[in-house]
């Protein structure tokens, strides 16, 4: 960038005022707005992980008779959290489905468990696809990252 | 008398000529009108700054479809490209193209099988394109579910499992992202 200094003055003095050019930094700035601005991306959106693993797919690495299944099944009455052959049923409070509790459950159980990364998710098939986008989040929420969502039908409970 | 030719009589009195002519405002005027640019700057910088901020070098994979409301998340990844599959509650889309109706969809087979034909072949030659096209990498697999968030399951488990049969076990749900604290993420 270009600096001119103003030299002589009334009385042979340099002046102490700069002017900066600034018309490079105008064409920068301007340059990168255009491109800034044609690559802009407005609907700011993002995914959420399922994989599609059957029944007694997940967690094929341990031997069949270590593995305690862990399912939540999503119901019209709430949720019911399968772990192994103990079922808890976490009813809706009110209209709405009890995520907190659920949250509690699947912390507690993965602290019991450090070692379990899977869980299934069993929907009705009158379960809204937000409730079921809602116990996913709280299932990743509780350090289970590998999730498949299946139908509560071919479940098995 | 002599005779003169008319003039300016102010400053008369005043013998020094460049003080004459600074009064009198005699000295030529500078042609540069000098542009106060400083406001201009801050505005572009702010601009380049906010523009920055929202950058994304993924580019935009989706498109925010009129009748298709999603659902929030708080543990979101970022996309990647994948065939998505836009799902409202009167329609079933393929990467725009129209593959099934909610109609369809709703009623119970009869034979008991799930898989919505159309979509399955589309998603099949979309598959085999991409091995063409990248013969020395391996297939991942996934394919985006652009769902409403009112849809049932009803629907997504048949949408699902032709996704399934067509050979992509990662299928991804699109969400608008959300920060911990409940408002939107800043990506």
């Amino acid at each position: 960038m270009g600096v001119s200094v103003e030299s002589g003055g009334k009385s042979g003095k340099k002046s102490v005022n700069a002017d900066l050019n600034l018309v490079p930094y105008i064409d920068l700035l301007t340059c990168m707005v255009a491109f800034l601005l044609i690559t802009a991306v407005w609907s700011q959106l993002a995914r959420l992980e399922a994989h599609q693993k059957g029944q007694g797919q997940a967690g094929e690495e341990t031997p069949p008779e270590k593995v305690v299944k862990l399912v939540v099944v999503v119901n019209g009455e709430g949720f019911n959290l399968v772990a192994g052959d103990d079922q808890q049923p976490i009813p809706k409070r009110g209209d709405q489905y009890d995520f907190e509790k659920l949250g509690d459950e699947l912390k507690k159980f993965k602290d019991a468990h450090p070692d379990k990364s899977d869980v299934q998710v069993a929907s009705e098939d009158t379960i809204k696809f937000e409730t079921l986008v809602k116990t996913m989040d709280i299932a990743l929420t509780s350090r289970f990252p590998d999730i498949s969502l299946i139908d509560a039908g071919g479940a098995g409970i | 008398m002599p005779i003169h030719a008319p003039h300016s009589h102010m400053y008369d009195s005043v013998k020094l000529e460049t003080a004459k002519a600074k009064l009198t405002h005699a000295g030529r005027k500078s042609l540069y009108a000098p542009l106060n640019l400083v406001a201009y700057i801050d505005m572009m910088t702010m601009l380049v700054i906010f523009l920055l901020m929202s950058f994304s070098a993924t580019g935009e994979i989706l498109f925010v479809q009129k009748n298709i409301v999603l659902p929030d998340a708080q543990n979101w990844t970022d996309l990647e490209r994948a065939p998505v599959i836009g799902v409202s509650k009167d329609v079933v889309t393929l990467d725009g193209t129209q593959v099934a109706s909610a109609d369809e969809l709703m009623k119970d087979s009869s034979t008991g099988d799930f898989k919505i034909a159309e979509l399955h072949d589309k998603l099949v030659t979309l598959k085999n394109n991409y091995k063409l096209l990248h013969p020395g990498e391996d297939f991942n697999g996934i394919a985006i579910i652009q769902s409403d968030k009112n849809v049932e399951f009803k629907m997504l488990k048949k949408i699902m499992y032709s996704v399934a049969v067509a050979g992509y076990q990662n299928v991804n749900f699109a969400v608008t992202p959300k920060a911990k604290g409940g408002g939107p993420a800043a990506m």
